[in-house]
Order: C-alpha cells, then structure tokens, then sequence
C-alpha cells in the first residue's frame, strides 16, 4: 500500500516539477509545452476512473459532492474571495480516498465553469482542484489529514498553490517574455486573494473539518460505499502494472 | 433550426478553436495579430450583435492597458532606446512585444466569448462522451444537480433565517460560520437523497448495456468537407509558424514590421482559416436580406 501511495504522489509531484520548471527552461513555447504537459499528468487519472466501474450510488454520491462543492460559493457571494469550494473537496478526499477525491475536485471546477463560462482557465482549474483533492486523499491516513492542526496547514499551503497555479497560465500564456521581476510583480500583486482564500480555507476547516468528515464518513459506512478504496485500488495498479 | 456556423458537428467546432488558439500563441506578429484582433471580434458581433463582448470589455481594456504599460518596463532587453522612465531605459522591442500581448490578451479572450456561444453545454457533454463516458454522465449528473441544491439552499437559508442564522449581518467571521452551517445542513440533506437517486438510476436500467444520446449529432457531407477546409488551412498556418513567418524577430536585430516576401501568402491562409465562421454566418445573413428584399 505505501509503495502504491509513494509511487503516486512521486509521479504527480514530479509532473508538476516538470510542468513549471519546462517552460522557464524552454526559451520559445512554454504554453503549448506546458499544456501538454499537464495533460499529459492529467489524463492518466481521467482514463483510470473512466475505466474503473463503479456503483450507480457511488456515481450519485461523487456527483452531488462536486456539485455542492461548486454551489457553496452562492451563500458567500457577499464575501469577497470567500469561497468553500477548496474546503469541501479536500473534507471529501480525506473521507473518500484520493481518486474520489480527484473526480470531486476535477468535476467541480468542470461544472463551475459550465455555468459561469468555460476560458482558458478550465483546464488549469481542473488540474489544481484536481490534484488537491487527489494529494488530500493519499495522505488521508497520515498525521497531517488526520489532526485538525495538519489539515489546517494543508488548507493553508494549498490555498497559495491554488492561486499560483492559476497564475501560472497567465504567465506562461501571455507574458511570453518570462523574467523573474515580472513574474514578482504579478505574484505579488494576486498576494491578498490567495491569502485570502488560504485564510478562508483554515478558518472553515479549523471549525467544520471534524464535523463534515464525521457526516461524509458516517455516510460511507451507512451505505457501505468506496468499500476497502484502499486495497482494491493496489489491486487494481497492480494489474495494470 | 439552428443555422450557419453554429449548427456544424462538435468536432468540426473544436477542431477550429483547437488551430484557432494555436495559432494565436504561435504567431507573435503585430499584423497577424492585429487582423486576427478585428476577425474574432467580426465573429462575435455576427453571433450575437457584440452584447457578451460588451460586457468584457472594460476587464479587457485594462489587461491590455496593464501589458502594454509593464511589458516595455520589464522587457529590457532590445537594441533601439526610445526614452527613459526613472532611470530605467524604453526600448521599442519592449512596446512591440507589450503590444502583441495586448493583442494575444484581447484575441483569447474573445475566441473564448464565442466559444461560449458557439460551443453549448449539450455540444460540449458530446464531445465528452465520445472519449470519457463515465466522466461525461458524471458531470450531467452534477449539472442537473446544480439548480436543485440551489432551490434547497434557498429553502435552507430561508428556515435558517428565522432562528437568526444568517449570512446577511453579524461580523465577518460570524458570517462565514453561519455560510457554513447552512451548507452543512445542505450536505446531510443531498447526500440522503442522492442515494435515493442512485438507486432510482439502477431501477431504471443503469449500467445495462450502451447509452444511447440525446440529442444525436450526425457527420454529414457538409461537416466532413469544413473539417477538410479547417484541417488544410489550419496545418498551413501552422507549418507557416515553423518556417517562422508569423513570427516578428525581436532579438538580436529588429526585423520590419511590415510583411515582406512569403509572408503575405501566409497572412492569406491565416485569414481563410479564421474567416471560416464569417463566411458561414455571413452567407446566412446575406440570404435572409436577399430574402426579405424580394418578397
């Protein structure tokens, strides 16, 4: 289990190396390289749960969390860059394990945008709500997920690199001319909204994480659902190794 | 009957916007761009008379405002100084690069408006399912999930309201507590149902065999012959790029500004390519005057 785990989070963090280090190495083509590349890091994990057959309920169950994931940010529309969406996929992840927690986070940036306008930044929201929801679940079991101070740097870091990340298509995309003053300016100048988020992120996993973890888990065992997610996914990596 | 450039097959569509946003990152040329600039927005105000692009507008006149400004201040590195602004020298290769990303800025961002318009959610859930079955009835799923926990969210929030729960006074962490109580409260509530909504799935026959569609999208002659068109220019445009025609050389020597030689020709190619849609909804617009004028 921890060789399937470690093998795992080895691949998505040695990927998103690739995908910020290419570009600046790279002196002509970042964005097309850098699109491809987080494609590339991407559609793995697409293609494997597409495969995977799953129950109707479960389907049901991943379905309603990302869509209550994008709707969580109408009650705080009076909140500027107050917004659960972040909270609710990583709650998810730990509970339901590290692919439930991908689909969740991925499906909820895909459906958002559905209906506030797909852009540029689809994919980009996908990949970064994506792999927070999938790097929640694989250390689901570990100290930092299962202790409220853990999850609360978790929110925290993760908050920064939500905001960076989406910066990062702007940068790569537009300012062709990479320099490290410019790409200061623009960090800094997103600063406070990616506090921001990061702030909203502690403070709502501070106060609700243990409750929503209880609800979500309580639920999973009521309804037997994502039964042993653990050893059935190292079978299913072993089969497919 | 939905006609012109919008009622060709999903595929024919994404092709477009795919070579489309390529060669709008490839070609860093002020002219190209420039002319590509005044193409898209044609498109938009043939789509939809301009009313979406209106509604960007100030955002995008401030990205380009903020590109063409900082570009020159940050992008030092050129041969011809124009002026200096606090000890900090302005070249022209700086201003020309500000301004293709303006442009680039300008052109994404509109190819996106129409996207919007032209590429719908049932055309979108298409090309989904094609590749991702599973993923595209997830997210149907989630769609027609988004109303509904927004009914009861209004419902949840109006009962909260009475026992004092609620987002609207109280200080600003008082606020977000109470957001996240009456999401909580959405949270036991949806997943209970949801349950019964896997279960009614599984009733009906989920699982059993293939989906059929919707709404089905059919390939005929006349998407098969604007995927050829789209393919050919789009590839031309591309291979343009790689003899490096669409592309202005900054460093080491400035090169003119104006087209020379071959370039024209692949300034042609670039044209058909994007005018792919002008010419489809244009011909509609000029049968429906036709039309109108002889009857």
């Amino acid at each position: 289990m921890a060789h399937n785990k470690g093998l795992l989070i080895g691949i998505s963090i040695f990927l998103l190396v690739i995908l910020v280090s290419f570009p600046l190495l790279n002196n002509q083509h970042y964005m097309l390289l850098s699109f491809i590349i987080m494609l590339a890091s991407f559609l793995p994990f697409m293609i494997r749960f597409s495969r995977r057959k799953i129950l109707t309920r479960e389907l049901v169950v991943l379905a309603i969390l990302a869509a209550i994931a994008a709707v969580s940010r109408v009650p705080f529309s009076s909140l500027p860059s107050v917004q659960p969406t972040t909270f609710v996929i990583i709650v998810a992840a730990v509970t339901l394990g590290p692919q439930s927690g991908f689909v969740i986070g991925t499906l909820a940036a895909m459906v958002s945008n559905l209906f506030l306008g797909q852009g540029p930044w689809t994919p980009w929201q996908m990949y970064a709500w994506g792999m927070i929801g999938l790097m929640a679940g694989l250390l689901g079991k570990t100290w930092l997920m299962q202790s409220k101070l853990g999850r609360c740097i978790y929110g925290f870091v993760v908050g920064f690199l939500f905001g960076w990340i989406m910066n990062f298509w702007f940068i790569v995309g537009v300012m062709q001319e990479i320099n490290w003053q410019a790409i200061l300016l623009y960090y800094s100048g997103s600063f406070y909204f990616d506090l921001a988020h990061a702030l909203s992120n502690v403070f709502f996993l501070f106060l609700f994480s243990k409750s929503w973890m209880n609800i979500i888990q309580r639920f999973k065992v009521k309804y037997g659902l994502f039964p042993t997610s653990d050893t059935e996914a190292q079978y299913s990596f072993k089969k497919f190794l | 009957m939905v006609r012109g450039f919008k009622s060709f097959h999903p595929i024919v569509l994404l092709v477009y916007y795919i070579f489309l946003i390529a060669g709008l990152m490839l070609y860093q040329h002020p002219v190209f761009l420039f002319v590509a600039g005044c193409f898209v927005t044609l498109i938009n105000l043939l789509l939809d008379g301009g009313k979406q692009i209106k509604k960007w507008g100030l955002m995008i006149f401030i990205m380009c405002i903020f590109s063409i400004i900082l570009t020159p201040l940050f992008n030092q590195r050129g041969n011809q100084i124009l002026f200096y602004v606090f000890n900090n020298q302005v070249m022209l290769e700086g201003i020309i690069q500000g301004v293709m990303i303006a442009f680039t800025l300008f052109g994404i961002i509109a190819i996106f408006i129409t996207f919007n318009m032209v590429i719908t959610p049932e055309k979108f859930l298409f090309l989904f399912s094609k590749w991702f079955p599973q993923w595209a009835l997830l997210i149907m799923l989630s769609m027609r999930f988004v109303p509904l926990l927004r009914r009861r969210l209004k419902e949840i929030q109006e009962v909260q309201q009475l026992k004092g729960v609620s987002v609207k006074n109280g200080n600003i962490k008082q606020r977000a507590k109470n957001g996240m109580l009456i999401i909580q409260i959405l949270l036991t509530w949806s997943l209970e149902e949801s349950i019964q909504t896997g279960d009614s799935m599984t009733a009906r026959g989920y699982g059993f065999g293939k989906r059929s569609k919707y709404q089905p999208f059919y390939m005929r002659k006349r998407d098969l012959v604007a995927l050829g068109y789209i393919v050919c220019t789009g590839l031309t445009v591309l291979f343009g790029w790689w003899l490096g025609d669409g592309v202005l050389t900054l460093l080491p020597i400035l090169e003119p500004v104006w087209l020379q030689g071959r370039e024209w020709f692949y300034l042609a190619v670039w044209l058909l390519f994007i005018g792919f849609p002008i010419w489809t909804e244009g011909k509609e617009r000029l049968k429906w005057r036709y039309f109108r004028r002889t009857t």
